[in-house]
């Protein structure tokens, strides 16, 4: 029994009073303990598809089930590490993961406790008391994960978190990541992540979803099945053939995309 | 079209104004709305180009920037309608040509500053790539100008001046109608101001008042929807979006993103942006400090010079001191603490109003709905015209000229205080960033929490600028509200007590322009030191709550 499924989800916006298609009838499911990514060019939608899946914004059409019941708004069962943070700069570390404990009913002892239990784990003990004004990207993002897992949901969505990190940092925070969704402690098992980067995409997930562009279409899917952990894997033929196959599926999308534009003029 | 629309609706207005209303001044209404628009534009032209050229220079050479900018910036800290009975002094030696001139510099004084500040924070922001891509093309001096700056800058000069033509209009009767040393001056070609204040001051009918005041106000608001919005829309569409659409915008890292976001704010423009206060509060050196007292000391020595035609003697100063009002300065510090007390109640209002109006508004699409196109009436009207309209109006119905008076005066800097802060709060939360709306909500905020954790802290930078902004304005307007002048010799001006209407009896009743210049000098004093104390720490402080988008 998947954990997630979404179901011919369809998506427009309205710009400049023309109608934008979004996402074209997006179907897929996620099952217990998978890692998925959804990989795409920018503008095909993927993070408006992990916002519908968060509950935060409405399909026009099709659904988004969770255990066979339909997501119409936020659940703490389901909770988000976003691209920017989204840290409230002007409460500290701490209090940015105590509130949402908070408002989900939690007394302030525990609150505090368990926002500091999660800092920890993510390894800003000692910063408890800093604000987003005073961390690094890293150190940000880290208190963006903390906060998205004192809730403990079932389901972690990620909406390109590494993206705006250097590479190095990134590094570290990716395998953090998968130290996490490995720990069996944890009652966080299932993980979205929306990304352009192939690489960063078949190095983490289970499973592959190649979206296409204007509009976002499920094209394709790359079931990964290097073993973990996958650190020592990274220069093997396997890994590049995934990457290859991934990045195969997105040129084709771009290649029927450029036939349509006239070809380029030759300078005189 | 609408253009031909709006002048037929004012011809009509004149026709019906002149036609019904039987005081012979009246029939001149046709030239005196000639004469006052023509004043303005004008000044407003002569604004624009000393604005651009001197912020231009200002923001690309530095020694402009270390000697003008604290300058101009003490200039604009003073209010307006303090010194310009000193002006007004000397410009009327040279007769009827000088009272033109006078009006015109009065209203100079209070257009070309905001352009100065919007042109100078708009050159400090065209970004660095930008500025480094045109000098590796060879581009320099007034090529570089010509072809990168003013097309960078075109949007905040326009917005800049928009706001420079609401402000000529707000001081329109202070400027047309002079009252000096016991007696009053109009232009000679007259003016809509001075036939306002005509009316109500010396016909003291109300009727005619509400009428013209209604008639300057539609000619405001409804050229303001049809020039400026038009030409502001089509200046924002016509740039290169993501270099060019600066607009009066911030220092350094608030930048571009913040303030293209404010210039693309729905209907309404985006003036005095929080650059101007944030330019003013931010860093000045030791140095440029010490400059701008040495210059501020300069310059009221200069004007001294000029009024009394010789240098201070020691004489004159003691001269000063004790002719009247002087006898007055013995109650100075009550007269301060009142004056403090007036522009804290009116704060305190405004800014309550501001904050429930602008978070209603921003939670809600109908209220805003409605509060918006009155926000762009409400900022049309010149409000210190209102000014004797409404004490007309309060004086009949309480009955008790001092009373009306002291309300009037309230009144009168709610109004003008709160516009500034409730453009700051709305469009602070308007521009509440997506990610962190999202997060309020995956994260169940919700009512009063959402408010209190997410909204309130967002918009306190803003609030603090609002404030300052507002704090300046109010101080301008104080000048004006506390004293009620008169031009029947039998009865002595009304006035309640206060550093305002002192300021006012010794430049206007008694032209003793060392009383005069003291007075001025306390104001700016309790002004910047409020600056200091108060709005620096405070912005400094809220500094670190800003949202990186």
């Amino acid at each position: 029994m998947p954990v997630l499924e979404v179901e011919n989800v369809t998506k427009t916006f309205t710009m400049n009073r023309s109608k934008i298609l979004v996402l074209d009838n997006v179907s897929f499911s996620v099952g217990e303990d998978e890692f998925v990514c959804i990989v795409g060019p920018s503008g095909c939608g993927k993070s408006t598809l992990l916002r519908i899946i968060a509950g935060l914004e409405k399909a026009d059409s099709g659904r988004v089930l969770f255990h066979g019941q339909p997501i119409t708004k936020p659940t703490q069962k389901i909770t988000m590490v976003f691209q920017l943070f989204g840290l409230l700069p002007w409460k500290t570390a701490l209090e940015n993961v105590e509130l949402p404990l908070e408002a989900a009913g939690l007394g302030k002892e525990e609150s505090r406790k368990v926002a500091k239990e999660y800092l920890k784990m993510v390894g800003l003990e000692g910063f408890e008391n800093a604000y987003p004004h005073d961390l690094s990207g890293g150190m940000k993002q880290r208190v963006g994960i903390a906060r998205a897992l004192a809730l403990k949901p079932e389901v972690l969505l990620m909406d390109e978190p590494f993206s705006s990190l250097d590479e190095l940092t990134a590094k570290t925070l990716r395998k953090l990541i998968l130290d996490i969704w490995r720990e069996p402690e944890l009652p966080t098992n299932t993980f979205i992540m929306v990304s352009h980067n192939v690489e960063e995409a078949v190095f983490m997930a289970d499973r592959v979803i190649v979206m296409s562009s204007r509009p976002g279409r499920v094209i394709g899917e790359v079931k990964i099945d290097i073993p973990r952990p996958r650190e020592n894997h990274l220069r093997s033929p396997a890994y590049f053939n995934l990457v290859d196959k991934v990045v195969e599926i997105l040129e084709k999308d771009a290649v029927t995309e450029t036939k349509s534009l006239p070809l380029p003029v030759r300078p005189p | 079209m609408k253009l031909v629309g709006g002048l037929f609706v004012v011809c009509v207005m004149v026709w019906l104004i002149v036609t019904f209303v039987d005081y012979p001044e009246i029939k001149n209404l046709p030239l005196y709305t000639f004469s006052t628009v023509s004043r303005i534009i004008v000044t407003l032209l002569i604004s624009v180009a000393w604005g651009v050229s001197f912020g231009i220079l200002a923001a690309t050479n530095k020694w402009a920037s270390i000697t003008l900018t604290p300058f101009i910036d003490l200039l604009q800290s003073i209010p307006i309608l303090g010194y310009f009975p000193m002006v007004v002094g000397f410009l009327f030696a040279l007769g009827p040509l000088g009272v033109e001139l006078s009006v015109i510099v009065l209203f100079f004084t209070s257009m070309a500053w905001s352009i100065f500040f919007g042109v100078l924070g708009a050159v400090r922001s065209i970004p660095v790539n930008v500025l480094e891509a045109a000098r590796s093309f060879g581009l320099t001096g007034w090529k570089h100008v010509r072809h990168v700056i003013l097309p960078a800058i075109t949007p905040a000069v326009i917005s800049a001046a928009n706001l420079a033509w609401c402000d000529g209009w707000f001081f329109v009767i202070a400027a047309e109608y002079i009252q000096y040393k016991g007696m009053v001056v109009t232009p000679p070609l007259g003016g809509l101001g001075s036939l306002l204040a005509r009316a109500a001051y010396e016909w003291r009918d109300l009727n005619i008042a509400v009428i013209l005041l209604v008639y300057i106000t539609f000619i405001v608001v409804y050229f303001n929807a049809l020039t400026w919005h038009r030409l502001m829309e089509k200046v924002n569409a016509g740039t290169f979006k993501p270099v060019f659409s600066v607009g009066l915008s911030g220092v350094g890292k608030i930048g571009i993103t913040r303030a293209r976001r404010l210039l693309h704010f729905g209907r309404f423009h985006w003036p005095r942006a929080f650059s101007i206060a944030f330019q003013r509060l931010r860093k000045y050196t030791r140095i440029e400090k010490i400059i701008a007292v040495a210059l501020a000391f300069s310059a009221v020595f200069f004007v001294l010079y000029t009024m009394l035609g010789r240098l201070p003697s020691l004489e004159a100063v003691r001269g000063g001191f004790s002719e009247p009002p002087a006898q007055e300065l013995v109650q100075l510090p009550v007269l301060i603490a009142l004056t403090m007390a007036r522009l804290t109640v009116a704060y305190g209002i405004s800014l309550l109003a501001a904050l429930v109006l602008g978070v209603l508004a921003a939670e809600h699409k109908r209220i805003a709905a409605v509060l918006y196109p009155l926000y762009d009436v409400g900022q049309g009207v010149p409000i210190l015209a209102l000014f004797p309209v409404l004490f007309l109006g309060l004086n009949q119905l309480v009955g008790a000229p001092r009373l009306a008076l002291e309300i009037t005066c309230i009144v009168m800097l709610v109004l003008d205080m709160v516009w500034y802060m409730f453009l700051n709060v709305v469009s602070a939360v308007k521009n509440i960033p997506m990610e962190v709306r999202e997060v309020g909500r995956l994260f169940g905020f919700k009512g009063l929490k959402r408010i209190t954790h997410i909204v309130i802290p967002f918009i306190l930078p803003s609030i603090a600028t609002g404030s300052i902004l507002s704090w300046g304005t109010g101080w301008n307007t104080i000048i004006y509200a506390e004293y009620m002048p008169s031009t029947d010799p039998e009865t002595p001006p009304l006035s309640v007590p206060g550093l305002g209407s002192l300021l006012d009896k010794a430049g206007y009743e008694y032209g003793n322009t060392v009383l005069l210049v003291f007075l001025l000098g306390v104001m700016a004093m309790v002004v910047l030191s409020m600056e200091a104390f108060v709005w620096r720490r405070l912005l400094r402080k809220f500094e670190k709550y800003h949202v990186e988008v």
